[in-house]
């Protein structure tokens, strides 16, 4: 079927269908011409029927199953061709064929003879009085008429098939032109396209309905299928093009870069100059601030002491006017207090500098304490004071000494702006996850702002207007602080306001303030320094930090830089692994649970075997006095910097070979400008940051020139001196003093017998030292032990 | 009465401190230096000392150290006094030996009650 064309299948589908329909009326039409002549033939042999019955009756009636009965009286009929009796179980009992015919009576009477007519045969019941006995079937003997009718019959009905199956076929093959013709030419076209590809061929058709859709959508996709290709072409065309473009241009790009590249290097070379500049210009402004706030702050903590003792002898004096205007110079000079730390405060948050001081504390005692501050000033104006604290509000990690500063500014505001009316401190604790908050709200019925004034808040310096400041007094950086300090952890403050009802400021701060400054910065700096010593021999390093993420970047760090790194978890796992593993250096972060690091220090530094490897204090506390003074080798601040590091750790481990300048010098100001200095001359040195330090590398080789500064936290100048006095290998060393200590005429004396030159800080020219070094590094000559008095 | 040393080298903080001191009946005994800070420690048998951490010679961390290190010192009880508001200068105070710290400039009242609750955890011999 399937390879039959469709014209053909469609002329055999006509076909079946006529031929089915044209059988049933046939089988119909037979089936009601034997029921016609089965009842013609009953009336033809009724007498014979009426015989047979009363000849056998009586023996039926007597046996019911009573065989070998004779049909003899049917002979004498002409129109039987044949007869049977059959029991009411349907056996046969007796039969008669009259001679010479070909017919057969059932041997039984079948199910099948009780549903097919049989031709020219009836079956009728034997019965006495109502009691069935069996029944009788007789043929009649068919004439020439009977079965011409027959015989007509089916002549008939062939010719009918005949007559309507050509119809079909002609019908079909007229319709098949009609239907298949458009499909046929959509065969053909598509077997074409797939072929050659030419998708500029089109199915002409007039073909309607579904077909006729059919093949206006195949038409509509070759349309898009020919603008495809040819946009395709276009475009490999311009692909071509390009290519050919970018192997001109690659050629010419390759030559551009390696220009590149040299420029890259040179302004590289001047970026890392302009950030060291920015960097040395952004410590002189803290450091100058520093200066500054300490120069300012301790004048005017004089004003304020004295005046307290003053006020305190007028009180008891009983001079009430003089003790007025005293409290009147007190609150100007704390005024004023107040105003130069808010402006350190605001001046280190922009440095970067201020700092997160992270305690676990119970936040009920800080309310407390802010509150037995906070209300005499709210007292001031006629306000009444409302703290909303629940008794359970719990414990808080955070920095506590931010959150007092941040309450106690509001607080000072709403009761600033508030007059005869109510402060309220409201406190409450949001469960949430992960982590709860903590919501600390200052709601007071003062003045209230505009949305105008609003939007200006939180800003350095900004008061709500010009006029506040002279009525209310205030430097505006109050808020601005506040909300510094609550983004430092990780909080907000917000502020609803309606003039002259009143305003609400919130902190919100996570009850659990994590320290996220990150703890090492510029680990993909490209200023690392690598390890000063051949591949293969990789100088072991102790880490010591209970931050297993600081010990994991500072480990990957080194790795790359050169180093073989162990990690120690804890102090004591810190001392165990110094003592197994004899480190080359050591890195040591300050605050550890258990052991901390100061301690660690101290143990290192008492055992003879481990006081010579240098110890790198890696602090989060910006003071370095304390770590130098228990002999520390450096200190570098958290976050660490990735490259100061390297650096560090290569000076400390560098091998010093030949003639070097050993400087000895606490100030880090001080000391980049000498080593500038020595690395302008191309001098090899080691630094250190006090006498211990120094005596660690002069254990390892002997410096040609020592400069040496007196005034060192740990081992200082004069306890250098005398160690180095005592010592024949090192006592011929030349060694200039450059100090900015007032040297007294005492002590003129004692260091005029054991150093080379005295220079005072700030007082000489660096070319004066210079020509004082460079003999001694050119040709190792001696300089004169001291200078004649 | 309890007698306190006072180490601090500003002239004027010294003063100021020492007079108000006296003022509410304690003894004083005044050090200039770390160095005689140390000393004093020793010769005087203060019952409290207020140490200044930036002095001269020596600095109150070592002068801490070293009067700690002294068993015929190392009870007597030392507040620190520091010239930076910084939190962490108290965890180095404390690591250096010291039993309360304080900063400046100083607030009297504040300073009184750590004194008397220094002086009554630690309470004088005589
Ligand atoms: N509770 C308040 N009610 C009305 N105005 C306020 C309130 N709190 C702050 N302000 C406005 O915001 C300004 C800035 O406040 P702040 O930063 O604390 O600085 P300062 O208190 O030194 O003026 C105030 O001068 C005032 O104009
Ligand atoms: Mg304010």
């Amino acid at each position: 079927m399937k390879s039959l064309s469709f014209r053909w299948q469609l002329t055999l589908f006509i076909l079946m269908i006529s031929g089915v329909t044209l059988s049933l009326a046939f089988a119909g039409l037979y089936l009601y011409d034997v029921q016609q002549f089965n009842a013609e033939v009953q009336t033809r042999l009724e007498s014979s029927q009426a015989a047979v019955i009363e000849s056998v009756l009586p023996q039926l009636e007597h046996n019911p199953n009573a065989t070998g009965l004779s049909l003899k009286v049917l002979a004498g009929n002409t129109q039987v061709a044949a007869g049977a009796i059959y029991s009411r179980d349907n056996r046969l009992l007796g039969q008669f064929v009259r001679p010479g015919s070909v017919e057969k009576v059932p041997p039984s009477r079948g199910l099948l003879s009780q549903l097919t007519p049989e031709r020219g045969a009836v079956w009728l019941p034997i019965t006495s009085g109502l009691r069935p006995l069996g029944q009788l079937y007789l043929k009649a003997e068919l004439s020439e008429a009977d079965r011409n009718r027959f015989a007509n019959l089916m002549r008939g009905s062939l010719i009918i098939f005949f007559a309507s199956a050509m119809l079909a076929v002609a019908v079909a093959f007229r319709v098949q032109g009609r239907i298949t013709q458009p499909i046929t030419e959509l065969a053909r076209v598509s077997t074409h396209v797939q072929r050659s590809r030419d998708y500029s061929e089109r199915v002409q058709t007039t073909a309607s309905g579904e077909i006729g859709d059919l093949i206006q959508s195949f038409n509509a996709m070759l349309d898009t299928i020919q603008s495809n290709t040819a946009e395709l072409e276009r475009a490999r065309a311009a692909a071509e093009e390009a290519r050919e473009k970018i192997h001109q241009t690659n050629d010419q790009l390759e030559e551009a870069n390696r220009t590149l590249e040299a420029r890259v290097v040179d302004r590289t070379r001047l970026l890392a100059k302009a950030v060291k500049d920015a960097e040395e210009a952004s410590k002189a402004k803290s450091s100058f601030l520093a200066k500054m706030s300490h120069e300012l702050r301790t004048p005017l903590n004089a004003i304020i002491g004295y005046s307290e003792i003053m006020r305190e002898d007028a009180v008891d004096d009983g001079d009430t006017r003089t003790a007025d205007d005293l409290d009147k110079v007190l609150s100007a000079a704390r005024h004023l207090l107040g105003l130069i730390n808010d402006v350190l405060d605001i001046s280190k948050i922009e440095a970067g500098k201020m700092e997160l001081y992270l305690e676990t504390f119970e936040l009920s005692k800080v309310v407390t304490e802010v509150i037995s501050t906070a209300s005499p000033l709210v007292a001031k104006k006629g306000n009444s004071l409302v703290v909303d604290c629940p008794p359970d509000i719990g414990t808080m990690h955070a920095d506590a000494t931010k959150l007092r500063q941040m309450l106690l500014n509001l607080l000072s505001n709403a009761s600033k702006f508030t007059e005869k009316g109510t402060v309220t401190l409201k406190v409450r604790r949001q469960r949430g996850e992960p982590e709860d908050n903590i919501e600390l709200a200052v709601i007071d019925s003062g003045i209230g702002m505009t949305p105008e004034q609003l939007a200006r808040l939180f800003q350095a310096f900004s008061q709500a207007d010009a006029s506040t400041s002279s009525k209310y007094g205030g430097t505006g950086l109050g808020l601005a602080i506040s909300k510094q300090f609550a983004q430092m952890m990780k909080g907000e403050i917000n502020v609803t306001s309606t003039p002259g009802v009143g305003s609400t400021f919130t902190i919100r701060l996570p009850a659990n303030v994590q320290s996220k400054q990150p703890k090492i910065v510029g680990t993909s700096s490209p200023k690392l320094t690598r390890s000063p010593f051949p591949t293969q021999t990789r100088p072991k390093i102790l880490v010591i930090d209970d931050d297993k993420e600081i010990r994991i970047v500072i480990a990957e760090l080194l790795n790359m830089s050169g180093y073989e790194v162990i990690e120690a978890a804890s102090g004591q796992q810190g001392l165990d692994l110094a003592d197994q593993s004899a480190p080359d250096l050591i890195l040591l972060d300050v605050m550890m649970p258990g052991i901390d690091g100061w301690t660690v220090l101290t143990k290192l530094q008492s055992k003879p075997r481990l006081a010579d490897v240098p110890v790198i204090v890696l602090s989060a506390v910006s003071d370095s006095d304390m770590a130098m003074s228990l002999g520390a080798a450096s200190v570098l601040l958290k976050p660490v910097d990735a490259s100061r590091l390297t650096a560090e750790i290569a000076m400390q481990l560098c091998p010093v070979d030949g003639s070097f300048v050993l400087l000895v010098e606490d100030d880090p100001d001080s000391r980049n400008l000498l080593i500038r200095m020595f690395e302008k001359e191309g001098w090899q040195f080691r630094a250190a940051v006090n006498g211990n330090a120094a005596l660690r590398v002069l254990h390892k080789a002997a410096p040609v020139f020592i400069i040496l500064d007196l005034k060192m936290s740990g081992m200082n100048g004069f306890e250098l001196l005398e160690v180095i006095g005592k010592n024949p290998a090192w006592s011929k060393i030349p060694v200039a003093i450059v100090s900015s200590m007032d040297i007294t005429p005492e002590m003129r004396d004692y260091l005029q017998t054991r150093v080379t030159a005295i220079f005072q800080k700030g007082r000489f020219s660096r070319e004066e030292l210079a020509d004082l070094i460079r003999p001694v590094i050119q040709g190792g000559a001696p300089v004169p032990a001291a200078k004649p008095a | 009465m309890p007698k306190i040393l006072l180490v601090e080298d500003n002239e004027m903080n010294r003063d100021m401190l020492s007079r108000r001191l006296e003022k509410r009946g304690y003894t004083l005994a005044i050090a200039v230096d770390g160095a005689a800070g140390v000393a004093m420690a020793k010769s005087e048998a203060p019952d409290l000392i207020l140490m200044d951490m930036s002095l001269p010679v020596i600095d109150g961390w070592d002068a801490t150290k070293q009067i700690k290190a002294d068993p015929a010192t190392a009870k007597v009880p030392i507040i620190a006094l520091t010239a930076h508001a910084m939190d962490s200068d108290r965890q180095k105070a404390l690591a250096a030996g010291c039993d309360d710290f304080d900063t400046k400039p100083v607030e009297l009242a504040r300073l009184l009650v750590k004194i008397e609750e220094l002086l009554k955890k630690f309470p004088p011999k005589a």
